[in-house]
């Protein structure tokens, strides 16, 4: 099992190298820079003037010289400054990084608890009412986007109770209720899409795995509804939901973009997308090696979690 | 954040409630196009159900408690000398001082009243020739007590210092670098020294974005991008990027007795749905909305909202044209297109009937009323004809293929540009390819100003100032010339301009530029709305004038608000 996870850990190096190249890419690709967004605004900077501060950021450096500074950087684990505001990258990512990271987590403990126990339900009581009424609620949270949603539930929270989430960031341990407030809906939100999709797979999965011989086994032995579905069937049936929670959690990243602007959250999402804007190129590579960190990551954990719920697998 | 060319305008992203919305224009907007109908009006303005004053209170002011705002805006730095952006001057004109300013709400006779009022200067004079300007300071004006400066006394050579940095570098540069020279005859007394004669360079230490800053701060640091400190009514007690910026009541204030309210929150709150819903909430005490039918929609939910209609007196956008290069260098190109484009259609789709046809410089530096469509000009007129006959004098009688970019500011704006589009093919055969960019893109090229074809162009948003407006706009040699113009007339009116101390001569002369920046379309200013201002009941004193809104560069009124509950 090491080799297997040094062979992967191995692996995902060129994949790192490529996200990186490729962000790097891009921005340099993108027409401006962060001195025109943020200088050129008034028309009376002269290019001279442009040309020196260009100097000083180390924007005028061939671009093979920028990456392997930024390269440098990022292996040193010491990201730079943003060329917008000159704030370490890092002290950034820390006040960012807990926002997201509370609210991606929040939003998949919300799915997961509304999708697996309504999957599971839905599959044992297939063509029922509850079927139904669980396959509606699925198609539902598939077919509405996050922004839209989200934009629904602030304007009629608003409109019918007068209220919605304290505007503004108060942290998990200093200010627990306020943080509750500030994150439930949100989370419920971005929870929503990913339930809706893990619910329709939980049901699928277990309705194959119900119709495998050995829970017939399990029933001709006597053994009770609970037992069959709890212990027997539904841990086998949970490989390809863990497989798709797992894919699904770059889109959950994703949806925390939308979301934290319109809920007025100060996270990674928030961070990157101004950082596009303002071509404040460190902020933007670091943030999105990030993700690609933590993709890669995420991905060889949830391969490691298949030999836990199912013993035959093996890792060569 | 950049500077938003609109007075105080949103410049926010598309945000998902824009789309929706502009979904919904779009397709109300074609319902009167597909049957043909257009309803047409004889005014330029029509008036809209709310006023565009709201009188200062007579009450008594009462003291304490907290506004809380929730604002599109982040600063991208707290450093005036290398942004404009109305993200900073939403508070920076509370925390700091100008030397001279524009009348508050409770001082105002009118929204266009411009009578300059002494801010940190007690007096000012300009010499005959007005190549020289004396400011006599107020004594007794203190730093905020926050450490470097601790509450030191302001004295003049800070004026002369922070008017040498913004000269050295940076988006003022081109304002200061008219100084010739200053000097400090003693410590309440700076006199500056001007290149050429300027009658209005009061005005231009008045705009928004002349704040004075602390000397100690910029030596210390290097910059002015993490800390302000003025000596303006407001302190910055906690700065939390994207979140939040909470302003104090500075009890140093050399205006006794002001600010009236305790604390001044801005929450940051990119989208528009949310800031509905905080306003809605009650998490926010001010609001801004883009159109008559928004404003009803806020009516309707929280019926005891007071709003203001924040009085549009000139267009910040309009086509512009490479206009250095043919065609547009024909002024028979400029006039036909101009001709061409439908303006009332685009001022009843899209504007719900309430909005101006488009002219460039505020129409109160000219006339006293809002000028008709006759007004205008002959080629401000719809005449689809006479344009498609001068288009094939020019020597274009089938039209041309031509390419348009543009940053949507507002969700209105690619409405616009399409009417415009479907304007020109219909009547003149011109193909337009339109491109929507991003801001950095957007602003990369226009400014750059190597672009051919047409760009959706602006003027930046601060400024009030008939010099800012005129000279430093239009004038061929100035660097703030985006529209790619260069017409000797308009140079010599405009100069001509800055040297006139009569009033009533620099309006005869302010007509004269207008009327030949239409004859000879130099930039082609299309129609517009500015929008309207919500308050909660309970706030007094919430004027807004004009081309000062209270929520963005005229934020520095919000001094005299007061809160009645």
């Amino acid at each position: 099992m090491y080799k297997y996870i040094a062979r992967r850990v191995a692996l995902s190096l060129p994949v790192l190298v490529l996200s990186s190249l490729i962000v790097f890419g891009l921005m340099r690709v993108m027409p401006g820079d962060a001195l025109t967004a943020l200088m050129g605004e008034s028309g009376n900077v002269s290019p001279k003037e442009l040309q020196k501060l260009r100097k000083d950021l180390g924007l005028d450096l061939p671009y093979y010289k920028q990456y392997l500074i930024w390269a440098w950087q990022m292996v040193s684990l010491n990201p730079g400054d943003s060329i917008f505001t000159n704030e370490p990258i890092s002290v950034a990512l820390k006040k960012s990084i807990p926002v997201t990271l509370e609210l991606a987590v929040l939003a998949l403990i919300l799915g997961l608890v509304i999708a697996i126990p309504i999957g599971v339900l839905s599959a044992t009581r297939q063509d029922t009412s509850s079927d139904y009424a669980g396959r509606v609620a699925a198609i539902t949270g598939l077919s509405m986007p996050d922004f839209w949603l989200g934009t629904l539930v602030i304007t009629f929270a608003a409109i019918w109770f007068r209220w919605i989430p304290p505007l503004g960031y108060a942290s998990l341990w200093d200010n627990p209720w306020t943080n509750l407030q500030q994150f439930l809906l949100p989370a419920a939100v971005l929870g929503f899409r990913l339930s809706a999709a893990t619910m329709r797979m939980t049901r699928s999965t277990l309705l194959e795995v119900l119709r495998e011989d050995y829970v017939r086994t399990a029933w001709a032995k006597g053994l009770g509804e609970r037992i069959i579905i709890y212990k027997h069937a539904l841990k086998n049936a949970m490989i390809p939901v863990i497989t798709l929670v797992g894919g699904q959690f770059g889109t959950l990243l994703a949806g925390t973009v939308i979301v934290e602007t319109i809920f007025a959250l100060p996270g990674m999402g928030r961070l990157t997308v101004e950082a596009i804007l303002f071509r404040d190129y460190p902020i933007v590579q670091t943030n999105v090696m990030l993700v690609a960190v933590t993709l890669v990551t995420l991905n060889l954990l949830v391969d490691l979690t298949y030999a836990w719920l199912d013993p035959r697998i093996r890792y060569q | 954040m950049p500077t938003d060319p609109r007075p105080v305008a949103r410049r926010s992203h598309v945000s998902r409630r824009d789309f929706l919305k502009r979904t919904g224009w779009g397709a109300v907007g074609t319902i009167p196009l597909i049957a043909g109908v257009s309803r047409r009006r004889a005014s330029a303005q029509p008036a809209s159900p709310y006023p565009d004053w709201m009188p200062p209170s007579p009450k008594p002011p009462k003291r304490g408690k907290l506004i809380t705002r929730a604002s599109a805006w982040d600063p991208p730095v707290l450093d005036p000398r290398l942004t404009n952006s109305v993200g900073l001057s939403q508070f920076a004109s509370l925390t700091s001082n100008r030397l001279v300013r524009y009348p508050f709400s409770d001082e105002a006779a009118s929204t266009t009243d411009l009578t300059l009022k002494g801010d940190l200067a007690e007096s000012w004079q300009g010499s005959p020739d007005f190549r020289v300007w004396t400011f006599k300071l107020r004594k007794g004006v203190k730093w905020q007590n926050v450490a470097p400066i601790n509450g030191r006394e302001l004295v003049a050579a800070d004026i002369k210092y922070c008017y040498e940095q913004y000269a050295k570098e940076g988006v003022q540069a081109f304002t200061f670098q008219e100084i010739e020279g200053m000097e400090t005859p003693d410590k309440y007394t700076v006199r500056i020294h001007l290149k050429t004669p300027n009658t209005m360079f009061a005005q231009n230490l008045a705009e928004p974005v002349s704040i004075i800053f602390a000397r100690e701060v910029l030596e210390e640091d290097g910059d002015l991008k993490k800390r302000m400190i003025g000596t303006g009514p407001y302190v910055i007690k906690e700065h939390t990027r994207k979140v939040r910026l909470v302003l104090a009541r500075n009890p140093d204030y050399f205006d006794q007795g002001r600010p009236y309210v305790d604390e001044y929150h801005i929450l940051s709150t990119p989208d528009a749905a949310t800031r509905l819903a905080a306003f809605r909430s009650g998490q926010s005490d001010i609001l801004f909305v883009a159109s008559v039918g928004d404003a009803a929609i806020v009516k309707k939910t929280t019926p005891a909202a007071v709003i203001q209609e924040y009085k549009t007196v000139q267009t910040v956008f309009g086509l512009a044209l490479a206009q250095d290069k043919p065609p547009y260098s024909d002024v028979r190109v400029r006039r036909a297109i101009s001709m061409a484009i439908d303006r009332q259609k685009q001022v009843d789709t899209l504007y719900g009937g309430h909005g101006i046809l488009g002219w460039g410089i505020p129409y109160f530096y000219f006339q006293d009323k809002m000028p008709t469509a006759a007004q205008l000009g002959p080629y401000w007129q719809y005449k689809p004809a006479e344009a498609k006959k001068l288009l094939a004098e020019a020597g274009h009688p089938n039209g041309f293929e031509t390419t348009l970019f543009y940053y949507e500011y507002f969700p209105e704006m690619s409405s616009q540009v399409q009417l415009v589009q479907q304007d020109l093919k219909r009547n003149l055969n011109i193909e337009i390819k339109i491109s929507k960019l991003d801001y950095t893109t957007f602003y990369g090229r226009y400014a750059d100003g190597k672009w051919d074809g047409m760009a959706w162009g602006f003027k930046t948003g601060y400024a009030t100032g008939l010099d800012e407006q005129t000279y430093q706009y239009m004038h061929s040699k100035s660097t703030k010339n985006y529209w790619r113009f260069s017409d000797p007339v308009i140079d010599e009116l405009v100069t001509k301009l800055r040297q006139t101390p009569d009033r009533a001569e620099q309006r005869v002369l302010t007509k004269k530029v207008l009327d030949r920046e239409h004859d000879q379309v130099t930039r082609m200013w299309m129609p517009y709305d500015a929008g309207f201002l919500v308050w909660q009941p309970y706030l007094r004193n919430t004027g807004s004038l004009a081309l000062r809104r209270n929520d963005g560069y005229g934020a520095s009124t919000l001094a005299r608000l007061w809160i009645d509950k």
